[in-house]
C-alpha cells in the first residue's frame, strides 16, 4: 500500500486532491469514496469474474489445439471431406470460437457493466459522495 | 520471365494506388473543419468504423505473407490468422475500454497518466520506435519484392515507390482519412484479394481432377509443365522422391552443365545465379525448412525444427503483441462511447476471419500452381505469380495488376500509419515538438528501416511481422495489464519489466533477422516471445514489490477512473494539458478521431501549426 494513508475511506486534509471541476472543493474526494463504494466493487467483481476464467478458457482450448496437433497427429489427420482433415476444422474452429467469446463479452458488458457504471458516473458528477 | 505488359500493369496499379491515397487525403482535406470532421466520423458507425479499422490493419504480412506461409509450411500458418485475430479478442477483454477512459492516444502517455514518471516515458518512447521500426521493415520489404517478383526491378525501388507516396500524403497533411474513406481500403484489399481466387478456384474446378487432387498424395507438389527456375541466391534444397533435371551453374560445390539425379530424402546445396530446367510431372525440390510432402503439409505441427515451442510461442506474441502495437491505440476513440467501440470490435473480428480466408486457399492454389517458387525460397511471392502462371493471357494480367494494387495499398496505409505514429513520439519527446521536427522526425522514421530493407533480410514478410509483436507482447502487453489490473504496479518495476522482457526480446529478434545464428538457437530465438514475456510479467511484478513505497499516491482514483463509468476522465481535460500531450494534438490533428475530450480551441491551435 502506498504511504500516505489508508485508500479507503475518505482522504482530507493535505492529501485529499482538488477535483478539477471549478466551484468549491468539497469536504470529501469523490473518487476515494466512489472506488470504497458498494456499487464500484460490485463492478470490479462482476468484470473480473467474466474476464479472467474468459482468458483461461480460451487459452486452454489454443493450447488444446497446440497439445492435440503435437501428441496426437493421427487423430488430427482423420479425414472430414476429401482434403479437409480434423485439424483443419480445429483450426477453423478456433476462429469461430475467438468470435463467440468476443460476442459473449459484448452482450455482457451491455447488459451487466454499462448500468452499473453509469451509476457510478452520476453520483460521482452529480456529487451524490 | 516478366515482359513489357507486366511492367505497364504494374505502374498502372502504383499509379492508381497513388492516385487514391493523394485524392483520399483531398476529400478529407475539404471536410477539415470540426464540425464536419465529427459528423463525418460519428455518422460512419460502427460498420464503417469497422471496415475502417480493418483496413488499416491489414498489412503486407496479412495480404502477401500468410498467402506464402500456408504455401510453404501448410496448416501451421494457420496460427498467424488465428492469432492476429485473438489479439483482438484479448485487446477487448483487457485493455480496449479501460485505455479509452485513460484519455492516452500514445503508449507513453499512458505510463505517465497511470505512473506519473518522466524516465519511464523516455523507455515506452524508445520502445514504441523499435517496434515502430520492426513492422515498417517487413511492409518497405514486401514492396520491393512485389517489384521484383513481378518486373524485375533491384529491391530498393519498391522499398522507395511506398517510401514517397507515404511521405507525400504525410508532408501534405492529408495522411489519415475520414473513416469513411479509410473503410474502403478494407474492401478495395478485400477486393484485390478475392476476385483473383474466385477466379483461379472456378480456372482451378475445370482442372485434370489427378491434378486438383494431387495436394493429400504422399508425395511432394509437382511440375504442371516444364519449368526452367534460376536462383537469385544459394539454397539447400531437400527432396523426397528421386529426382531428375539438368542443371548450370554449380551444385554441392561442383560446377555443372547436364543432368542431375537426385536420391530420396536427401539435401543438396545448388549455388546463386545456377538454373535448374524441370520437365512436367517432375517432382518439386523445397528449400530446406519448407515442407516437402503434400501430405504432410496438410497436417498440423510438420513445419520447423521446433514445432511445439515454435507455435506456443508465436501464438503469445500475436494474442498479447496485438495490444502493444504503436499504431493501435488511436483508434480506440473511433467511437462516440464504450458500447458503439464494443460492437466495432466484433464487427473487426468477422472482418478479419472473411480477409484471412483468400491468403489462406491461395497458398493452396499455389502449392498446385506455382511450386516453382518452392525451389528458390521466394515464397512471399505466390501470390503475385498465382494468376500469372494458372490463367496466362489478359487475365491474367488484368488479375496479377488487381492484386499489386492491393498489395500497395497494404504497404502504403501500413506504413503511413506506422511512420505517423514513430515520427509523432520522436518528434514530441526527443526533438523539441515544433512542427519542422515532425518533418524531420518522418524522414528518421524511415532511416532505419530502410537500412534494414537494403542489407536485406532473410526472414519471410509474415516472420517480420510477427518479431515486432514478439517485442510488442514483451513490452507494452505487461505494462498495460497490470497497469489496468493491479494497483501495486510501480514506475521502477515497469520500467524493469519492459526493459527486461522487451531488451531481451529486441537482441533476439536482432540476432534472427541477422541469420548468423546455428539453426537451434535460430528457432529458438526467432520466437523468443514464450520467454521474455513470462520475463517481463515477472520482472515488472518483482521489482514493484521491492519498491512499494513508489505506488502512485493517486492510485485508486486512476484506477477508478480506468475501470469506472464510461467518460468520466471527461471531468479531468486539464489533467491531458498537464502532460506532455504534444503527441496527442499531432495525433488529432492528423488524424481522423473525432476529438469530443479535447476542447475546440486546442484542436484549432493544434491544427493551425499545420502547413495549409
Amino acid at each position: 500500500m502506498s504511504t500516505t494513508g489508508p485508500i479507503t475511506g475518505p482522504i482530507t486534509g493535505p492529501t485529499a486532491r482538488p477535483t478539477s471541476g471549478t466551484g468549491t472543493a468539497p469536504p470529501v474526494d469523490p473518487w476515494a469514496a466512489a472506488h470504497a463504494s458498494v456499487e464500484f466493487a460490485t463492478l470490479r467483481n462482476r468484470l473480473r469474474s467474466f474476464v479472467f476464467p474468459m482468458a483461461a478458457f480460451f487459452l486452454a482450448w489454443y493450447f488444446l489445439y497446440v497439445l492435440l496437433a503435437a501428441f496426437a497427429p493421427h487423430f488430427m489427420a482423420i479425414r472430414v471431406v476429401g482434403n479437409i482433415n480434423v485439424g483443419l476444422v480445429f483450426g477453423l474452429l478456433q476462429f469461430v470460437s475467438t468470435f463467440a467469446i468476443a460476442t459473449m463479452y459484448v452482450r455482457f458488458a451491455n447488459r451487466s457493466l454499462d448500468p452499473v457504471s453509469s451509476r457510478i458516473r452520476e453520483q460521482v458528477e452529480g456529487g451524490g459522495w | 520471365m516478366p515482359d513489357k505488359n507486366d511492367l505497364y500493369v504494374t505502374v498502372i496499379a502504383v499509379l492508381a494506388i497513388a492516385l487514391w491515397f493523394t485524392l483520399t487525403g483531398r476529400y478529407s482535406a475539404r471536410v477539415r473543419s470540426t464540425p464536419d470532421f465529427l459528423w463525418a466520423s460519428r455518422m460512419a458507425g460502427p460498420r464503417w468504423n469497422a471496415a475502417a479499422i480493418s483496413g488499416e490493419y491489414l498489412s503486407a504480412a496479412s495480404f502477401l505473407g500468410i498467402a506464402g506461409l500456408v504455401f510453404k509450411g501448410g496448416v501451421d500458418a494457420l496460427w498467424y490468422p488465428v492469432g492476429f485475430a485473438a489479439g483482438y479478442l484479448a485487446m477487448l477483454l483487457f485493455v480496449a475500454a479501460p485505455l479509452r477512459r485513460s484519455g492516452a492516444y500514445t503508449l507513453p502517455d499512458f505510463a505517465e497518466i497511470r505512473l506519473n514518471c518522466v524516465r519511464l516515458r523516455w523507455v515506452c518512447t524508445a520502445f514504441v520506435v523499435i517496434i515502430g521500426w520492426l513492422y515498417l521493415v517487413p511492409q518497405l520489404q514486401g514492396a520491393g519484392l512485389t517489384l521484383q517478383a513481378v518486373t524485375d526491378q533491384p529491391k530498393w525501388v519498391g522499398a522507395t515507390v511506398v517510401m514517397v507516396i507515404a511521405t507525400f500524403n504525410i508532408y501534405s497533411g492529408r495522411l489519415r482519412s475520414i473513416t469513411i474513406m479509410q473503410a474502403f481500403q478494407y474492401w478495395i484489399k478485400l477486393t484485390a484479394l478475392a476476385v483473383p481466387v474466385f477466379v483461379l478456384l472456378i480456372h482451378n474446378a475445370g482442372e485434370d481432377p489427378g491434378f486438383r487432387n494431387s495436394l493429400d498424395a504422399s508425395a511432394p507438389p509437382s511440375f504442371s509443365q516444364a519449368t526452367e527456375v534460376t536462383l537469385d541466391h544459394d539454397v539447400e534444397l531437400q527432396v523426397t522422391e528421386p529426382v531428375r533435371f539438368t542443371a548450370v551453374g554449380r551444385v554441392d560445390g561442383q560446377p555443372v552443365q547436364g543432368v542431375v539425379r537426385w536420391e530420396r530424402d536427401s539435401k543438396h546445396r545448388v549455388g546463386k545465379d545456377t538454373t535448374l530446367y524441370f520437365d512436367a510431372g517432375s517432382p518439386v525440390p523445397v528449400v530446406d525448412g519448407a515442407t516437402g510432402k503434400n501430405s504432410t503439409w496438410l497436417r498440423p505441427m510438420s513445419y520447423g525444427k521446433h514445432p511445439l515451442l515454435a507455435t506456443y510461442s508465436l501464438l503469445v506474441a500475436l494474442l498479447l503483441g496485438t495490444m502493444g502495437l504503436p499504431q493501435v491505440l488511436g483508434r480506440y476513440y473511433t467511437d462516440p462511447d464504450g458500447r458503439t467501440a464494443r460492437r466495432t470490435t466484433l464487427l473487426v473480428l468477422v472482418l478479419l476471419g472473411v480477409f484471412y480466408l483468400f491468403p489462406t486457399v491461395s497458398g493452396w492454389l499455389a502449392r498446385l500452381y506455382v511450386p516453382q517458387l518452392l525451389v528458390n525460397g521466394n515464397t512471399d511471392a505466390a501470390l503475385l505469380m498465382l494468376p500469372r502462371t494458372a490463367l496466362g493471357g489478359w487475365p491474367a494480367l488484368l488479375l496479377g495488376g488487381l492484386i499489386e494494387a492491393g498489395a500497395f495499398a497494404a504497404f502504403v496505409s501500413a506504413a503511413t500509419g506506422l511512420v505517423v505514429s514513430v515520427a509523432g513520439v520522436l518528434s514530441t519527446d526527443v526533438l523539441p515538438g515544433r512542427l519542422r521536427d515532425f518533418r524531420v522526425a518522418t524522414l528518421a522514421a524511415w532511416s532505419v528501416p530502410l537500412v534494414f530493407v537494403l542489407a536485406g533480410s532473410s526472414l519471410d514478410l509474415a516472420q517480420g511481422v510477427e518479431l515486432a509483436f514478439a517485442v510488442a507482447a514483451s513490452s507494452f502487453c505487461p505494462l498495460l495489464v497490470l497497469g489496468i489490473w493491479w494497483r501495486g504496479l510501480t514506475d521502477a518495476g515497469a520500467a524493469a519489466g519492459i526493459l527486461a522482457g522487451g531488451g531481451l526480446a529486441v537482441v533476439a529478434v536482432l540476432l534472427a533477422a541477422a541469420g548468423v545464428l546455428s539453426p537451434g538457437w535460430q528457432t529458438v530465438l526467432a520466437q523468443p516471445a514464450v520467454f521474455t514475456v513470462p520475463l517481463a510479467f515477472l520482472s515488472m511484478v518483482m521489482v514493484s514489490r521491492r519498491t512499494r513505497d513508489r505506488v502512485p499516491a493517486d492510485v485508486s482514483r486512476i484506477l477508478l477512473r480506468l475501470h469506472a463509468p464510461d467518460r468520466l476522465g471527461l471531468a479531468e481535460k486539464r489533467e491531458l494539458g498537464q502532460l506532455k500531450s504534444r503527441v496527442g494534438i499531432i495525433a488529432l490533428a492528423l488524424s481522423r478521431m473525432p476529438l469530443s475530450r479535447i476542447s475546440l480551441s486546442r484542436i484549432r491551435i493544434g491544427r493551425h501549426r499545420r502547413p495549409a
